[in-house]
């Protein structure tokens, strides 16, 4: 993993690949990676869609080894969702095969001349590009199985479906799991859309005979990555409730808190929240022989993932997740789990991030589209994007234009981006971190990573009403340094909660790059990167005024509790001073 | 884990009569026989909610240990995110149990919500606004009914104790649960009983129980 690829698509006498050393971007990996390469190459008042812009798909620092839940890959652009910086982050297995075959970030880079869609394959031999139109507007779903007539069932794919075509600001990257199926998307902020002004369609893995990337230290990686494997196992969260029941198991929880945005984020509980709990949905997938307990990438232990069957038996999509639910279901009133599934799928098939589109139905509905609940229209509203008519490429183009063109006040975005599955006005420092944060409104943005273990930005007292922003502002430090090892966040909670888990994922990283890590390096690491992210929306003509949340948040009470967002604006300014 | 010692998470049986005596419905008496590997179908019907009776006006680790019997190292190591009337409680010794409270348990949940919901966490800060508040040093102990919701783990370890000792649950949750229930929970489901009389399992199914008030009751047998 010492070079970087790049594929110039806008060459003259067509696309053009090259391999390059990392020079400046040495030790860096995942969202560290592409923030640093966006900031620095790309200018940031380009158009989104334009050929100044660049989509660079960058492994964590650990992929492509034995280390657990090191799959992760961060996908990096100009967002045409949002105006600025963007990273979204998926599983699957191209991250491991990435960085088998040596590459530290694939930067795709320039625009073709005319609407030629091309295939990239990479093995270790090189790069080959090729333009076929045989897979125009095909679903993700098609072509992979296209794909693997031609290659194998060994290979990973990155691709997109027709959303990334017709270059909708709600499409997404889908990345191939262990099952060579479609399922795992970077979803966020419309990166599909710029990966289909590169005009390629997909990029096809091979990683037969590379090596597994090997540590420094080969003995004390192993013996750490089996003291972070026993935490894992261990902890309740991620050794029994995510293999159980999947991030659903959020469902129920939040609706008790009466924090699950229903309707439109007009209420916080869903009265159907129960058909549609993760404790419902294990049920429904173990009696219709699916796998309650999966992982989305080779290395994963946790296994939050899983598969869904129909009614006979057969393969509909992976376990539909917790944000997945919520905007498909309880946002929309819809409270089957079977339609939910097929929106998953659908989703999944063109391309298009769940959460946005579960956000824009909200939106549709709420103009009077459709009436809340209406499953079958929430369906066909899909299926108007799928196809590209002028009602689907409005909603395929997010929550916030949604609103826009049928004139809906309570539009639930921040920087263009929908909120995700918690309502800021019950859970009030997420909201922070939903207002202020570089991705848009992004409930990974600020996780419950290892804030406190490392005392990032100093301690914080929980039991000061003041503290959310203190927390919100060390949580999106230690994240954006843990979106840089390519680790699956979901070690967060082993991590908080054993300290001698925490110790050794940091010998872990520290025998597989020969660096000793230090927890002041990781704040650094953290501070580094939103640093760029910052600037990087400033210099696109980001303000402080974008660091909000809509006015419907301070202004109507959210029942049960009825609470409204009331940190105050300067506040929110102050969650970037350090 | 039945109980972080790896047992029942019960520290004791109950003895209490666990039926409050609702008025204004109809009640009907469900005595259900079921195979064991079947009770996990019953977890989305415990998250509706069910009612007890119980003392009120006591601490919520008093309900919990004293009356309810649940083992006192089960209530601290693995109820780790609980709601009383919709709040997040976190601390069990202070929160006190009124007539009517709705009670939710779960085990420890993931995301930056999950942690911030948690009991006594480093992050409530971050939902002060839906945190319960003491309600230690002015109550009453009176006998009173109080709903019960059970979660994802704990519905799975706590569930079973109550459905052997019967539960009061809302007739329109019964019927969804038959409405919904995956196929093969009926050849697992054994015999049943309406208020003392014998009737074929799939009949009941076909019940109308929207308008009742129903008390369910369960006899596990060994699968196979």
């Amino acid at each position: 993993m010492d070079k970087l690829l790049r594929i110039d698509m806008g060459m003259d006498g067509g696309p053009k690949a090259s391999e390059e050393p990392l020079g400046d971007y040495a030790g860096l990996a995942g969202r560290g990676m592409t923030s640093a390469i966006i900031a620095k190459e790309v200018p940031p008042l380009c158009h989104p869609l334009g050929k100044d812009n660049k989509l660079v798909i960058a492994p964590g620092l650990l992929s492509g080894s034995h280390a657990a839940q090191s799959g992760r890959v961060s996908v990096g652009c100009k967002s045409p969702l949002t105006g600025g910086i963007k990273e979204a982050n998926s599983g699957g297995q191209g991250a491991q095969v990435i960085a088998r075959l040596g590459y530290a970030a694939i930067v795709l880079e320039g625009k073709p001349g005319d609407d030629t869609l091309y295939k990239v394959v990479i093995n270790k031999d090189g790069v080959e590009i090729t333009p076929d139109n045989s897979l125009k507007m095909m679903g993700n779903y098609d072509l992979i199985d296209k794909i693997r007539e031609t290659y194998g069932d060994k290979v990973a794919c990155i691709s997109i479906g027709p959303a990334g075509e017709m270059k909708m600001a709600a499409a997404s990257v889908a990345f191939t799991d262990m099952e060579q199926r479609p399922t795992r998307h970077a979803g966020r902020g419309g990166v599909g859309a710029v990966m289909g002004t590169k005009g390629i369609k997909v990029i096809v893995l091979d990683d037969t005979g590379m090596p597994t990337r090997s540590p420094k230290d080969p003995e004390k990686f192993k013996a750490a990555n089996k003291a972070f494997v026993q935490g894992l196992k261990k902890h309740p969260i991620t050794g029994e409730g995510l293999p159980s029941f999947g991030t659903n198991i959020l469902t129920n929880v939040i609706n008790e808190a009466g924090a699950l945005p229903t309707h439109n984020f007009k209420t916080g509980r869903f009265d159907g929240a129960g058909n549609i709990s993760g404790e419902t949905q294990s049920e429904i997938m173990k009696a219709r022989g699916g796998m309650v307990a999966h992982g989305c990438h080779k290395g994963c232990v946790i296994r939050c993932s899983g598969i869904y069957n129909d009614k006979d038996g057969n393969f509909v999509t992976k376990r539909p997740e917790y944000e997945t639910v919520w905007a498909h279901g309880g946002n929309c009133g819809i409270d089957d789990m079977d339609t939910i599934a097929e929106l998953d799928r659908m989703d999944d098939d063109y391309g298009l991030d769940t959460i946005e589109m579960g956000a824009a139905i909200g939106v549709a509905m709420e103009a009077g589209l459709a009436e809340f609940g209406d499953a079958e229209a929430a369906v066909n509203l899909l299926k108007e994007v799928g196809k590209g008519s002028p009602l689907g490429r409005i909603i395929g183009n997010g929550a916030a234009v949604t609103g826009k063109v049928f004139g809906v006040e309570r539009v639930p975005v921040v920087k263009g981006q929908a909120l995700p599955a918690y309502d800021p006005r019950s859970v009030q420092g997420m909201g922070v971190t939903y207002a202020t944060t570089t991705m848009g409104a992004d409930h990974t943005a600020g996780y419950a990573v290892t804030a406190n273990v490392l005392n990032v930005g100093g301690s914080v007292d929980p039991l000061n009403p003041e503290g959310q922003v203190e927390l919100s502002r060390n949580l999106q430090i230690a994240t954006a340094a843990i979106d840089a090892t390519g680790m699956c966040l979901f070690i967060a909670f082993a991590i908080l909660d054993q300290p001698e888990t925490f110790e050794a994922l940091v010998d872990m990283i520290g025998a597989f790059t020969g660096q000793n890590l230090t927890a002041d390096d990781v704040t650094e690491l953290g501070k580094t990167i939103l640093t760029f992210e910052r600037d990087f929306n400033s210099r696109a003509g980001f303000t402080q005024k974008d660091d909000r949340l809509p006015d419907f948040f301070k202004e109507e009470p959210l029942p049960p509790h009825n609470v409204t967002f009331d940190v105050k604006d300067e506040d929110l300014d102050r969650v970037f001073n350090w | 884990m039945g109980s972080p010692a790896g047992g029942s998470p019960f520290s004791s049986v109950v003895k209490r009569p666990m039926e409050p005596k609702p008025e204004n419905y109809s009640t009907i008496n469900l005595r259900l026989t079921v195979e064991s590997d079947r009770l996990s179908l019953f977890s989305s019907l415990l998250g509706q909610g069910f009612t007890l009776k119980v003392r009120t006006g006591c601490s919520l680790r008093e309900l919990l240990c004293e009356q309810l019997g649940v083992h006192a190292d089960y209530v601290d190591q693995r109820i780790q995110t609980i709601f009383l009337d919709g709040k997040t409680v976190d601390d069990v010794d202070t929160a006190v149990i009124r007539q009517e409270s709705t009670l939710a348990l779960s085990a420890a949940m993931p995301g930056l919500a999950g942690a911030t919901l948690r009991r006594g966490g480093a992050y409530a800060a971050m939902r002060r606004q839906i945190s319960h508040q003491n309600t230690a040093g002015h109550n009453s102990v009176a006998d009173g009914v109080v709903m019960l919701k059970l979660f994802n783990l704990v519905a799975l370890e706590l569930g079973p104790g109550f459905l052997k000792q019967g539960i009061w649950i809302r007739g329109k949750h019964m019927e969804n649960f038959f409405k919904k229930v995956p196929d093969y929970f009926w050849p697992g489901c054994r015999a049943a009983e309406i208020d003392g009389t014998p009737l074929k399992v799939e009949e009941i199914g076909r019940l109308e129980w929207r308008h009742r008030q129903v008390f369910l009751k369960l006899e596990f047998k060994e699968s196979g």
